[in-house]
């Protein structure tokens, strides 16, 4: 134990020689004697005393903090998966953040950080929430986190597309820079720090007392549940405020605890020091490749993003061998209605549908008020072709999401949580960043469409490892959009037009989808779902359990990825069209199980209707609620349909 | 399909002029800001404009009437509005090439390049100006605003090179992302242009891009020796980073070699580099 300290401390203070010798041209010896006794005799005395050294300590400060964090929710929840960025803490802060500055521009230098402190606080409440007292230890706590992330996704993409000048701003912070100009945040970061401290000297005893369970921690005498809240108070304090300091900076708090428990940190004191070191180490290398990026390319180049870029395949390297896939309890959602199709249904169900069309042809907006009349010819040739691909895309999502739920026998799966969209996205945002955004609208499609296959692939090859155990599954996709989300504040702090299109592509808009693309789409979506009807035993089958499908002669593996083929074809084609649509996938089937239909071919065209009606609305709302601006179809539809979704989860939980 | 092309060239070819002569002040919806600036300039009130509040409080020169209605965002305007307006010409930029079909519904449309590494974007959008008085019958007001322009610009060079005695010091013009991190304006960006036109040398050499800046940290800054840097308002947290030493120790700042330029937009049409050189040499004043 003691050689592992102490070759992590002599790696150390390796990396801060490299960073020291990279960010400045003075000797070490000039150093040494700069840092001792501060001279301001030079301009490159002065940077470095005031610029370099208080970036080398707020890497560190932070990667401490962030390891240290990370640990402690893993030991308290007892869960490998969980850090602040699986569970909702950066996203709530950056949007809190967001939304201050969208309210209030003036107040974001002087109170940001309360703001970013209330959203993750409100956001990891929620998903608390969601998970509940059983399902921290679980999948359950991280698809709640990650079902949380997509929903603020969506929420700040919407602030960003209808308020983008003033919040250039705050893009810098959201990308994770850790530049300084002088002790200011150091001082303001290390005091709120120190309550780590305490914490490694403290919590070790009733973390070893919950590794042993909390009955018997009470059958000690112990109460253990006060003394827990206030370390999880104190771990989000921790990630909160190195969040509100240098802003989004990810994966450390999830790598760390990983690492250090891999190179053999074992007791609860050990896993705290350790794991603070570990991701000191890591955020100073992710710093130091940040610096070589930005000396190379003449460009600034922040470190959250050189950190998402170790962190992202490191997390999939660690896991793939530790995921025996032991962890096969998931949310459960809503029991279903127990009466079969609601008979009502079928006279209330097309009758929604057509009122649903008519206010979406004939209400719209002009300048001067309300219009009310049937569209001419020319509105017509302008508006099918937008409203017909919002349709088929709903549709096309909802047969997805049913395909993945019951294969999966997950209730969560779905595109978005799989990370098929935000794999389709990042090719997309890849693209655009290599090339350019000249023909923008050819090359999208392309890179989307082989963006989803290639992750469609990576869970086939390791779902076959895992027999297609939800967790490896569920884990690609949080990898996937954590970087996709780095990537895309990456691309914001170029704040160039570029970026503005990689936004509105990223919204799941169909303003730019042609007549003829219209068509194609609802024709490819019509056939798939189709194909996948044809499937319904196999569906049935495979959605009990795998040893009735075999007792019944299935060959489940051969099906099973016929079927796994067939969804995400569903979802490339919906997303190279639209972008990224969260959430509709997930709910149309729920909302389809709980009218009552409960068979598979009943389920499958019921979700297909309602994934097309939510779309309907959404799009009829995107182009009337804030005219003449309009939202894109995807954002609306993802957040209305992820609030709803989080709403029936928790009552599901609670009431 | 190249004759083809060339029919429809034609066709529209004859429609332009005719269209200029047929109405008297015609219906023009400009869905990017050049085009605005530029038909401001040959006295055309638009009838839309995409994201016009924004132009009001960025690019404010010259002024947009506050009876014009936005048309929307400029990556997606609204084309329900568009039609309801029923415009004789839609102005665009390559940006919403992909949606030209469905414009061109509405009304015929006109495409203008917009900022690219490859060519002068100063002289683009002189011709851009140009085409576009030509295609609404108002060249000789074009020629006339910009010879007016010409000698505004050589005016401010006299007067910038009397008062440095023909000595002009180097100039950076810049524009702070953040109190951490700042935007340089290099090569045919249009403030450079400007910088050319007064006679003025940059000091801090950037590559070449697309839009014509490079994001770098503040302290990058303390390279540039020589000359006076400018940074273009407004910038919210200027006490953040001017209250501190190290700022206060780059060489420019123990100097007096800082300046602010008053708000002005660096991505606009041709009149932005008389913007920018009026504000370049206002802000010179040392």
């Amino acid at each position: 134990m003691l050689r592992r300290y102490l070759l992590s401390l002599s790696l150390l203070a390796v990396l801060v020689l490299l960073y020291l010798q990279i960010s400045t041209p003075l000797s070490l010896s000039q150093q040494l004697a700069q840092a001792l006794a501060p001279s301001d005799d030079s301009l490159e005395n002065l940077t470095f005393s005031l610029a370099v050294l208080p970036r080398l300590l707020m890497a560190l400060l932070v990667g401490a903090a962030m390891g240290l964090s990370g640990s402690l929710l893993q030991q308290l929840t007892q869960n490998r998966l969980v850090s602040p960025m699986t569970i909702g803490v950066s996203s709530g802060a950056w949007v809190g953040l967001l939304c201050l500055s969208a309210v209030a521009p003036t107040l974001v230098t002087s109170h940001g950080e309360w703001a970013a402190l209330c959203g993750a606080v409100l956001a990891v409440g929620v998903v608390l929430l969601i998970a509940g007292r059983d399902g921290i230890a679980g999948l359950p706590m991280v698809l709640a986190g990650m079902a949380m992330n997509l929903l603020l996704g969506a929420v700040a993409a919407a602030i960003l597309l209808i308020d983008h000048q003033q919040s250039r701003g705050v893009s810098v912070w959201g990308a994770g820079d850790l530049g300084q100009i002088d002790w200011y945040f150091v001082s303001w970061l290390w005091p709120k720090l120190a309550v780590g401290a305490l914490l490694i000297m403290f919590a070790p005893r009733p973390l070893a007392l919950l590794q042993l369970g909390s009955r018997a921690a009470q059958a000690r005498g112990l109460n253990l549940w006060p003394v827990l809240l206030g370390l999880f108070l104190s771990a989000l304090w921790l990630s909160a405020v190195s969040i509100t300091a240098v802003g989004l900076i990810g994966f450390i708090g999830l790598i760390a605890p990983n690492l250090a428990r891999l190179l053999g940190a074992r007791t609860p004191r050990d896993e705290l020091l350790y794991s603070s070191l570990v991701g000191m180490l890591v955020l100073l290398g992710s710093d130091i490749l940040a610096l070589l990026l930005t000396n190379f390319l003449g460009d600034l180049v922040p470190t959250g993003a050189t950190a998402a870029l170790i962190g992202a395949p490191a997390l999939l390297w660690l896991l793939r061998r530790k995921l025996a896939a032991k962890d096969l309890r998931s949310l459960s959602l809503m029991g279903t209605s127990t009466r079969g199709l609601a008979v009502r249904l079928r006279w209330t169900l097309p009758l929604m549908v057509c009122l649903t069309l008519l206010l979406s042809l004939c209400v719209n907006r002009s300048l001067d008020g309300w219009l009310l009349e049937w569209p001419s010819s020319l509105v017509w040739s302008l508006r099918w072709p937008r409203v017909l691909t919002a349709v088929a895309a709903g549709s096309g999502l909802a047969v997805a999401g049913l395909l993945l739920q019951r294969l999966l026998r997950n209730p969560l799966a779905s595109p978005d949580i799989l990370g098929i969209t935000a794999g389709a996205a990042l090719a997309v945002m890849l693209i655009l960043l290599v090339a350019g955004n000249n023909l923008f609208w050819l090359k999208a499609p392309l890179a989307a469409f082989s963006g989803s296959m290639i992750v469609l692939g990576l869970l086939l090859v390791l779902g076959r490892r895992h027999d297609y155990a939800p967790g490896v599954m569920v884990l690609v996709g949080i990898a996937l959009g954590a970087l996709l989300n780095t990537g895309l504040q990456f691309c914001l702090v170029k704040a160039s037009g570029d970026s503005l299109a990689l936004l509105g592509w990223l919204a799941g808009s169909t303003y730019r989808v042609s007549a003829g693309q219209s068509v194609g789409l609802a024709v490819g979506v019509a056939l798939l779902s189709v194909l996948s009807l044809s499937f319904q035993r196999a569906l049935t089958l495979i959605s009990m359990d795998e040893g009735t499908a075999r007792s019944r002669g299935l060959e489940v593996r051969r099906v099973r990825l016929v079927l796994l083929v067939l969804a995400a074809l569903l979802c490339a084609l919906v997303t190279s069209l639209l972008g990224p649509v969260a959430f509709v996938g997930l709910l149309a089937p729920h909302m389809a199980a709980l009218f009552g239909a409960r068979r598979v071919v009943a389920q499958l065209w019921l979700a297909a209707v309602l994934g097309g009606l939510l779309m309907l609305i959404a799009d009829w709302l995107g182009r009337t609620m804030i005219f003449p601006l309009q939202v894109p179809v995807g954002i609306v539809a993802s957040v209305l349909c992820g609030l709803y979704f989080v709403y029936l989860l928790v009552r599901q939980r609670w009431l | 399909m190249k004759r083809l092309r060339a029919v429809w060239l034609g066709c529209l070819l004859m429609l332009c002029p005719l269209l200029a002569t047929a109405v008297e002040s015609p219906r023009v919806v400009a869905l990017s800001w050049e085009m605005v600036e530029h038909l401001l300039k040959l006295g055309i009130t638009p009838v839309a404009v995409a994201e016009a509040p924004d132009y009001r409080t960025w690019v404010v020169h010259p002024e947009l009437p506050d009876s014009v209605p936005d048309a929307g965002s400029r990556n997606e305007p609204n084309m329900d509005l568009l039609a309801q307006l029923k415009p004789d010409l839609i102005l665009i930029t390559p940006l919403l090439e992909d949606i030209r079909p469905q414009l061109q519904r509405i009304a015929p449309v006109v495409v203008y390049g917009d900022f690219t590494q490859a060519q002068n974007n100063r002289l683009l959008q002189r011709r851009n100006f140009l085409d576009l008085a030509w295609r609404l019958g108002r060249v000789e007001v074009a020629q006339q605003q910009l010879a007016a322009m010409d000698a505004h610009i050589a005016g401010l060079r006299r007067s910038i090179a009397e008062r440095f005695a023909g000595q002009p010091p180097k100039v950076t013009v810049v524009r702070f992302a953040s109190p951490t991190a700042v935007f340089i304006m290099g090569p045919n960006s249009m403030p450079e242009h400007a910088m050319q036109l007064l006679g003025l040398q940059p000091a801090y050499p950037t590559p070449a891009s697309r839009w014509g800046s490079v994001q770098v940290p503040v302290t990058e800054l303390g390279q540039i020796k020589q000359g006076v840097v400018l940074y273009i308002e407004p910038f919210a947290q200027r006490e953040r980073l001017f209250s501190t030493r190290l700022w206060q120790r780059m060489p420019f700042v123990e100097e007096g070699r800082v300046a602010a330029i008053r708000s002005t937009w660096t991505h606009g049409g041709i009149f932005c580099v008389e913007n920018l050189a009026v504000a370049i040499a206002q802000a010179m004043q040392f």
